[in-house]
């Protein structure tokens, strides 16, 4: 029998530090299991956080098994599980998107403006959790806080009062648990935390006739608002994706302990790069995170979706969450009827952005050295719309012989060096890479010399000689300044 | 040795730190440049010592005479630092706010003063003032990240600024004390690596607040014991309300807080008041640099 057990955490401790949260795979046979991509759905209110989670697991769900550390002892009633489709659809709403623009023939009286999206293919892959195996409590400082069965779901909370019982309960249950989680697994024992360990209940699942688990959500009452990676870090061995979908009644949610960088926004890019939108951006983010250091969290999606503000997105590549989306995200202020444990929060604000919701979409992509600690955010009240945004323009069509035609072509020709250049820019990957898709491209016969594949030479040649920026300016900053501060102490000036 | 013209007031030079770290941010770690923000304190904070120049310090002038010209120039340098201040450190969507902060941290200056010493931080009453009281700023503690190179920059830079009045005493009052809770909780105590320590310790924003707000001599009390005391306080408590009320820039408003008490440790621990050093052979020139780096030392 081959179980696999995947703690996720969500905790909240006494340390000023943030805990874990997301994906940490133990497995009974001594395969490779890497996480993927984690999505988490985070709403924050006053002290009252509700995450649910989506992992992206595949396999038997007899092989599988969850723990998610937490602060405290949660009821039944805190924990639901949701249809996974709300992850498919917070994704498309909110992910990069590739505009395009129709230029005008110059030479003709009409004109035509149109403006189509495209939806980007940033495709995440389902998970499936699953969860099997008989755990029993031992006398070894665990112990079994509670038992509940929620949809197909059987889970247990655990306390424990050191790693070491913890690992050998689990051990002794049939987990193995990798190489490193005992330290991680200390300061969150020690944090006070609680653990559950959720596990698929296979009749119940035989029951809903499906293939797939659904995401569990949980809520509780904490002023911590973090989310715990470090636990997904214990068998990592390699850089693992974080896509972040907020809700707030006040504003963006921020990191409090990494950098946020907006990823950029706004560029014109070549026409082919539709053919491969995909790749562009994952170029891209590569890009940017190696230039940011990596240490960092970006804003890829920032907006006001109350019910009540009627552009939820501009230009919208895929609906935009609806209020029982956003009820089923955990937004319980859109409820009616608040949570049965609701009348404990103090966040009874008068009508004032009462029904008010904010978005964000965060993207971290995190390693064990790049992210000692885990995930820290504050709610700010930054209403801000931001979205990743890139634009194409395909050029316009007809007999452009004319003097306005003339003028156009020159125009386009800069522009599509431009484009070029942004794409280098962007991306990081050298012109060479994008020859092929560049030649792909074939218009009119009198345009070639608009054509990328013509112009790509030429870029090529005007970029050799680029040198850095900013870095520069600012090491002369610094050499002045330290310079000046010598002079000071010296007393010369 | 002669004496270039740049650095006959000290202010510049603060100046110059404060130009420097911002570009460093809008260029280097990319922070979304709010132009208009920056615009907006800059206008509120002139316009708000304009204000004051005529009707407090020291007596009215004459708009455009010459002695108000002369008096008004001196404080330019003034409320560039405070703007520059807020710029770094404070954000907010709306005007109205930014306005109200610049003109708290400049009007603080004249109005709030006991025994002719300005009570607050300036920059930092503004910040607190906005972001509690209008709920419509926020301040950002990740925003100088966790590089190691910022950790040694801006130590040898306020270490050069910090000793040359010997209110090192503060800094390192505050920072061993935080530092040390720090290390205790998560790494002895919690059992955290090493470097969950250092990321924590290595931001930006606290070495700031270390070497550059907490150190104004005008807002630390005479008495050296006194003075590390405080600091020391300042530290525990801002340890306590980071670490166990999960607050944000939790230093900052234990500062303003604390800054009340000043005045109260002076009479308690009667020290010399601070003189613009009292133990070196400084020339004027000197006295008048210190003097002008401690009196809008405000980051």
């Amino acid at each position: 029998m081959k179980r696999k057990l995947m703690i996720i955490g969500a905790m909240i401790g006494i340390s000023p530090l943030l805990y874990s949260f997301c994906g940490f795979y133990v497995s009974k046979a001594d395969g490779t299991l890497k996480n993927k991509t984690s999505q988490v759905i985070l709403v924050r209110d006053g002290n009252r956080t509700v995450i649910t989670m989506y992992n992206d697991f595949k396999g038997d769900t007899k092989d599988f098994a969850m723990v998610v550390p937490v602060p405290v002892v949660l009821q039944k009633s805190d924990i639901h599980v949701v249809e996974p489709s709300i992850f498919q659809r917070l994704n498309d709403y909110s992910a990069p998107r590739l505009v395009e623009y129709w230029d005008q023939n110059p030479c003709e009286k009409y004109a035509y403006d149109e403006l189509k999206q495209m939806a980007p293919t940033s495709a995440m892959s389902k998970s499936e959790d699953k969860a099997s195996g008989n755990i029993r409590a031992k006398d070894l400082g665990v112990k079994v806080e509670a038992k509940y069965l929620v949809g197909e779901y059987d889970i247990l909370i655990l306390s424990a009062k050191e790693s070491g019982g913890l690992k050998e309960w689990l051990t002794t249950n049939g987990y193995k648990i990798p190489a490193g989680a005992e330290e991680v697994l200390d300061p969150y024992i020690k944090s006070n935390l609680k653990f559950f360990v959720v596990k698929v209940n296979e009749k119940e699942k035989q029951k809903l006739n499906n293939n797939f688990l659904r995401p569990i959500q949980i809520n509780f009452n904490s002023p911590k608002f973090m989310l715990p990676i470090r636990l997904g870090m214990a068998n990592a061995d390699g850089d693992q994706d974080l896509i972040v979908y907020a809700f707030t009644r006040k504003g963006r949610i921020e990191c409090t302990n990494y950098r946020n960088v907006n990823i950029p926004t706004g560029q014109h890019i070549p026409l082919f790069v539709q053919n491969n939108f995909s790749a562009f951006y994952s170029n891209l983010f590569d890009k940017q995170w190696n230039n940011e250091d990596k240490s960092v969290g970006f804003l890829e999606y920032a907006w006001d979706v109350s019910p009540q503000n009627y552009l939820k997105c501009d230009p919208c590549v895929a609906e935009a969450p609806s209020e029982q989306d956003l009820v089923q995200s955990g937004v319980w202020w859109l409820k009616n009827k608040d949570w049965n444990d609701y009348s404990d929060i103090d966040n009874d604000e008068p009508d004032n952005g009462r029904k008010n919701v904010h978005f964000t979409r965060l993207h971290f992509r995190y390693n064990r050295s790049s992210f000692p600690q885990d995930l820290m955010f504050q709610v700010t009240p930054n209403t801000e719309n931001y979205q990743a945004r890139y634009v194409i323009t395909h050029p316009a069509t007809g007999d452009l012989n004319c003097d306005a035609g003339r003028k156009y072509l020159q125009d386009l020709r800069k522009r599509r060096k431009n484009e070029l250049v942004q794409l280098t820019a962007l991306t990081g990957r050298n012109l060479d890479n994008w020859e092929e898709q560049a030649s792909v491209d074939n218009e009119d016969e009198k345009m070639s010399n608009v054509q990328y594949a013509t112009l790509l030479p030429e870029v090529k040649a005007d970029m050799a000689g680029n040198g850095n920026g900013p870095r520069g300016i600012l090491l002369i900053s610094a050499l002045l300044l330290g310079t000046a501060g010598f002079l000071r102490w010296k007393g010369v000036v | 040795m002669p004496t270039l013209p740049v650095f006959r007031d000290a202010r510049y030079f603060q100046i110059i730190f404060q130009v420097v770290f911002l570009t460093y941010g809008i260029y280097y770690l990319h922070w979304s440049a709010e132009w208009w923000l920056y615009l907006t304190y800059l206008t509120a904070s002139g316009v708000t010592q304009l204000f004051f120049s005529i009707f407090f310090k020291p007596k009215p002038a004459i708009l455009f005479s010459t002695d108000w010209n002369r008096q008004f120039m001196r404080t330019v340098p003034s409320f560039l630092i405070s703007s520059l201040g807020l710029s770094l450190l404070l954000k907010t969507n709306q005007w109205p706010v930014a306005i109200l902060a610049a003109v708290v941290s400049i009007a603080s200056k004249y109005l709030i003063r006991i025994r002719g010493k300005h009570l607050f931080n300036p920059s930092a009453l503004g910040i607190v003032t906005a972001v509690y009281l209008t709920g419509q700023a926020w301040i950002s503690p990740a925003q100088w990240g966790s590089n190691m190179v910022i950790l040694f920059g801006v130590l040898c830079l306020g270490f050069i600024v910090t000793t040359r009045v010997q209110k090192l005493d503060v800094s390192l009052a505050f920072l061993l004390t935080f530092a040390g809770l720090l290390f205790y909780r998560q790494v002895v105590y919690l059992g955290w690596p090493m470097d969950f320590f250092i990321q924590s310790v290595s931001t930006g924003s606290l070495l700031l607040f270390s070497f550059f707000m907490i150190t104004d001599p005008k807002t630390t009390p005479d008495h050296p014991w006194a003075r590390i005391g405080w600091a020391v306080a300042i530290a525990i408590a801002a340890f306590y309300l980071a670490t166990f009320k999960f607050m944000n820039g939790a230093p900052i408003w234990v500062l303003v807080f604390a800054q009340p008490l000043v005045p109260v440790l002076d009479r308690i621990f009667p020290a010399k008041k601070f003189e613009w050093d009292n133990r070196e052979k400084t020339t004027p020139k000197e006295k008048q640099f210190l003097q002008a780096v401690y009196t809008h030392a405000v980051m």
